[in-house]
């Protein structure tokens, strides 16, 4: 190519992208661990202070906070990548109980033959794979039938909520096998499996978002679907594959609910799916999607799980759980607002 | 100005939709290092030729000629392939990417993290976006920083950048001006002639008839699909492109 | 408790009305509607069996209809579709106290019985006079206070009769739970001095939550001894908690209900006692006080039917497990 000069008057080199308002960008984006941290710290205090107790250095609540935490974490992973495109999966909930229902099911009717471990894998797979056909059928009527995301996923709801229930014939489905208890139950060296499962899924998951061009395809969608399109990227493929993926991660945390409970349970999902979508925007992503973190929607899931945790830990009355979580909610969105409103973010105008 | 052989060329292209006919026999031609003004009123035919041309549908009859050898585009990837790339006036860029995310967007480069993990190759990108944007004159020291940070006329460069990035022989620039403010506007005005100096070729659609006459070279008008005149700026005027817009 | 007593009642009462009315039920066949609090739970397709039994028995057609969740808002407009058939009569457990009398009364006011099985309207007090919610002619349900006080003398009996427990429920609002919850605390204080109840956990029917809880409460109180668990979820995620914990065997867990998934808890060793109610005679009992009212007999306003006690050394016996909720 050639560098020849421009032939008027050149305005002198800017760079808008001022220091200050990025830094305040990235501070924004940790905010949910800064919330995290916070909060953390209040439950500190308010336990030494009301019975002289450590909350954090205690290790049984961190353990039983991270347990907590590992359901809605794993529907919250998934629904950060849809929430991100500028989509929300609604039928996350009860595609996990299909999976509970499913996982259970396979399990019972694999034992006999394969024998406990190969069971456990079979059905494990079997119900995750399963749980990718809600998922394609999500992304077939956003994709390719142009039904909003908010719609097609509702509509998805009452059918995976209907078949999971037909499956399990109304009632909970009995696991009866050990390895899979194990899987639900048992420790590594102290550590919960559940939790080891979570973190190496998270992991992958950071790195599919962050790292991969469906991850970057992904953001851009959510920012400018048309501009994803004129740059070459196929909507309707990323959009099925994106649907099928939140799908999937519904399947994986029915199946881990099954191991937990020994029981696969249609409702197992339901009251986790609005936790799992406040992970997310507590996390720092925007329902108008073009933001969001794997990392933050961590953080998200642990803030409701420490307040949950937490208030029962220092014995407050119960409602207060109830109101607690929902003002976080409302402080993380009039957050994500003002840091818009400052950072001049110009999707949403 | 230099001007060179003739990069595309349309003869009697035509485009009907059922009975309408939004195009009719129109050639024109653009030339290396040359930039073509397109005018005409709403409705006149500029977006239908644009995308005629782009590979967004293809046209009912006539010919298009890239240096000479007949073409046809399936899709505006394959016309994107041959080089020739569209900036809209909007629309065209992902807000919360970076510059180097946005050049390459749909054709991210990977690298091996640990030798085997492929990861997108930010700092290629990063590499890429900063030679892009100082060869359009424009500095920027924070690569990692979304676009959204940026004013409208930088944003615009950006998407130019990917054009020019991509190596396009062929700019078809859709009212590039029109969301700017009046220094914005400048500064693309500045860009379009160093995209000409670089020997690429420019279609230009405009209404403002002030940034056709400090740009192109030639200009052609459109009216109710048919090209209503065609003429070499320096030997027209506003009056007289107003007139052959309008009809009469 | 009395169970054999209803029981014996349950085989009588069908024998005595239906000789009595043969003629006219030859003539006529009456349609009987059951709406469920939900249709998805073990609780309501066991009584639905039972209601489906005395049907066949009594030469009446069952009509099952409902909604997929405990929700008046779901629950209405069934009951509107099943008034709009006209059946004989209605048997309905009301999703809220308050919500459905309004509802309910369409049907009354169209000459239709109605009988509240397993929750009620208002009061729960029926044929008093008193006018407002008090039409329907009979409650047929379990003593759920009664359920609760038995839930706590089971469990303070585990626990020695001394510590700490609380209640795992689903939420407040719900007559049933709220029920047992009040009883449980009630047998507490009058006959347990040295068990203390803490603060009550509502967990949304949330396994996952309620385990936590119990988590979150032993953290506190480490001398924790025992959980009710209200309902199949609260005592599910009460007694994985209680795993989670490193304290099965330590912290006994009741829990109310009794689908086919508490035999293996039991087994397991995940729940120590389970409070079976009994749906199927729910069922019964309502069909044949429909009958006995369409044909022209007296019915009571209140039935009581009763529960059986479920742990490690009786469920495989099969008088206690046929106690166990249909699949």
């Amino acid at each position: 190519m050639t560098s020849s000069p421009a032939p008027k008057h050149v305005a002198p080199p800017a760079d808008h992208a001022d220091k200050a308002r990025t830094t305040m960008q990235r501070i924004a984006d940790l905010r949910a661990w800064l919330f995290l941290g916070f909060l953390i710290l209040g439950f500190e205090i308010w336990s030494r202070m009301s019975f002289g107790g450590t909350f954090v250095f205690n290790p049984f609540n961190i353990q039983s906070i991270a347990i907590f935490a590992v359901a809605p974490l794993l529907l919250a992973t998934g629904q950060t990548f849809v929430i991100i495109s500028g989509g929300i999966d609604l039928s996350m909930g009860f595609i996990m109980g299909l999976a509970a229902v499913v996982a259970a099911h396979v399990v019972n009717w694999a034992t006999p033959g394969l024998g406990f471990g190969l069971a456990v894998l079979f059905g494990g797979i079997v119900a995750v794979l399963v749980a990718a056909i809600p998922g394609f059928v999500n992304g077939f009527l956003v994709a390719v039938l142009k039904v909003p995301p908010f719609i097609g996923t509702l509509g998805m709801f009452g059918v995976a909520r209907g078949v999971a229930f037909l499956l399990a014939g109304g009632t909970t489905v009995p696991v009866r096998n050990e390895v899979f208890a194990t899987l639900g139950n048992g420790r590594f060296y102290g550590v919960p499996y559940i939790i080891m499962v979570t973190a190496v899924f998270v992991v992958i998951m950071h790195y599919l978002l962050r790292q991969t061009k469906f991850g970057q395809h992904n953001y851009a969608i959510g920012a400018n679907a048309q501009a994803a399109r004129r740059a070459g990227i196929n909507l309707k493929w990323h959009l099925l594959r994106l649907y099928i993926l939140s799908g999937m991660c519904a399947g994986l945390a029915g199946v881990l609910y099954a191991a937990r409970f020994s029981a696969g349970a249609a409702q197992a999902g339901e009251p986790l799916l609005l936790d799992s979508v406040a992970a997310v925007v507590i996390g720092g992503a925007s329902l108008f999607g073009g933001s969001g973190t794997i990392y933050g929607t961590v953080a998200g899931a642990f803030v409701i799980a420490v307040i949950q945790y937490g208030l029962v830990f220092v014995n407050v009355a119960p409602f207060w759980q109830f109101i607690s979580v929902g003002v976080v909610i409302i402080i993380s969105v009039l957050i994500d607002q003002a840091q818009r409103q400052f950072s001049g973010g110009r999707q949403i105008e | 100005m230099p001007v060179g052989e003739a990069l595309l060329e349309m003869r009697n292209l035509s485009k009907n939709f059922g009975p309408v006919e939004a195009l009719k026999d129109l050639s024109m031609m653009v030339r290396a290092g040359e930039v073509v003004a397109l005018a005409g009123d709403n409705g006149a035919g500029k977006t239908t030729l644009i995308k005629a041309i782009s590979g967004v549908f293809q046209p009912s009859g006539g010919q298009i000629l890239l240096k000479g050898k007949p073409v046809v585009f399936a899709s505006p990837q394959e016309a994107r392939d041959q080089g020739i790339e569209t900036i809209y006036q909007d629309l065209a860029l992902a807000d919360n990417l970076t510059i180097g995310a946005n050049i390459f967007l749909g054709r991210e480069p990977m690298r091996r993290a640990f030798g085997f993990l492929p990861v997108l190759d930010r700092a290629k990108m990063a590499e890429a976006a900063k030679s892009t944007m100082a060869l359009l004159d424009f500095h920027v020291s924070r690569m990692d920083a979304p676009v959204s940070n940026f004013s409208g006329g930088q944003r615009q460069a950006v998407a130019i950048g990917r054009a020019v990035y991509w190596d396009a022989q062929i700019l078809i620039m859709d009212e590039p001006t029109a969301a700017l403010g009046v220094p914005e506007q400048r500064k693309v005005i500045q860009l379009i002639h160093q995209l000409k100096a670089q020997g690429r070729g420019v279609i230009f659609i405009s209404h403002n008839l002030q940034d056709i006459f400090a740009v192109a070279d030639r200009i052609v008008v459109l009216r109710r699909g048919v090209q209503a005149g065609e003429r070499r700026i320096t030997d027209t005027t506003h009056d007289e492109v107003v007139k052959l817009m309008v009809g009469g | 408790m009395d169970r054999r007593n209803f029981l014996g009642a349950a085989a009588m009462l069908p024998l005595t009305a239906g000789m009595a009315t043969m003629a006219t039920a030859q003539d006529q066949k009456f349609t009987i509607a059951l709406i469920p609090g939900l249709t998805t739970d073990a609780f309501y397709i066991t009584m639905r069996k039972g209601a489906q039994a005395a049907a066949d028995a009594l030469g009446v057609e069952l009509v099952f209809q409902g909604a997929p969740d405990f929700n008046p808002v779901t629950q209405v407009p069934v009951l509107d579709a099943v008034i709009a058939r006209a059946p004989s009569a209605i048997l309905i457990a009301p999703t809220d106290t308050v919500q459905l009398i309004e509802p309910l009364r369409k049907a009354n006011d169209a000459g239709i019985p109605v009988i509240t099985v397993d929750t009620f309207i208002g009061t729960g007090i029926y044929q008093t006079g008193a006018g407002d919610a008090d039409f329907p002619l009979a409650y047929i349900a379990s003593d759920n206070v009664l359920g609760g006080r038995m839930a706590a003398r089971a469990l303070a009996t585990a626990i020695g009769g001394a510590g700490k427990v609380y209640v795992s429920n689903v939420k407040p609002g719900i007559s049933t739970t709220d029920q047992r919850e009040a009883g449980f605390k009630a047998e507490i204080s009058e006959n347990f001095p040295d068990v203390t109840v803490l603060e009550t956990q509502f967990n949304d029917n949330d396994a996952n939550k309620a385990a936590s809880q119990l988590q979150g409460v032993f953290a506190r109180d480490s001398d924790l001894k025992g959980v009710f668990g209200a309902n199949l979820f609260s005592a599910l995620g009460a007694g994985n908690g209680v795993q989670q914990a490193g304290q099965t065997g330590n912290i006994k867990v009741v829990a109310f209900d009794a689908p086919g998934s508490i035999v293996d808890n039991i087994k397991t060793g995940l729940v120590d006692v389970a409070i079976a109610q009994h749906p199927a005679e729910i069922g019964y009992f309502g069909v044949v006080s429909a009958y006995a009212h369409l044909t022209g007999n007296s019915i009571p306003v209140s039935i009581g039917t009763g529960f059986t006690v479920m742990d490690a050394s009786n469920v495989d016996n099969p008088e206690i497990a046929k106690y166990i909720y249909a699949e």
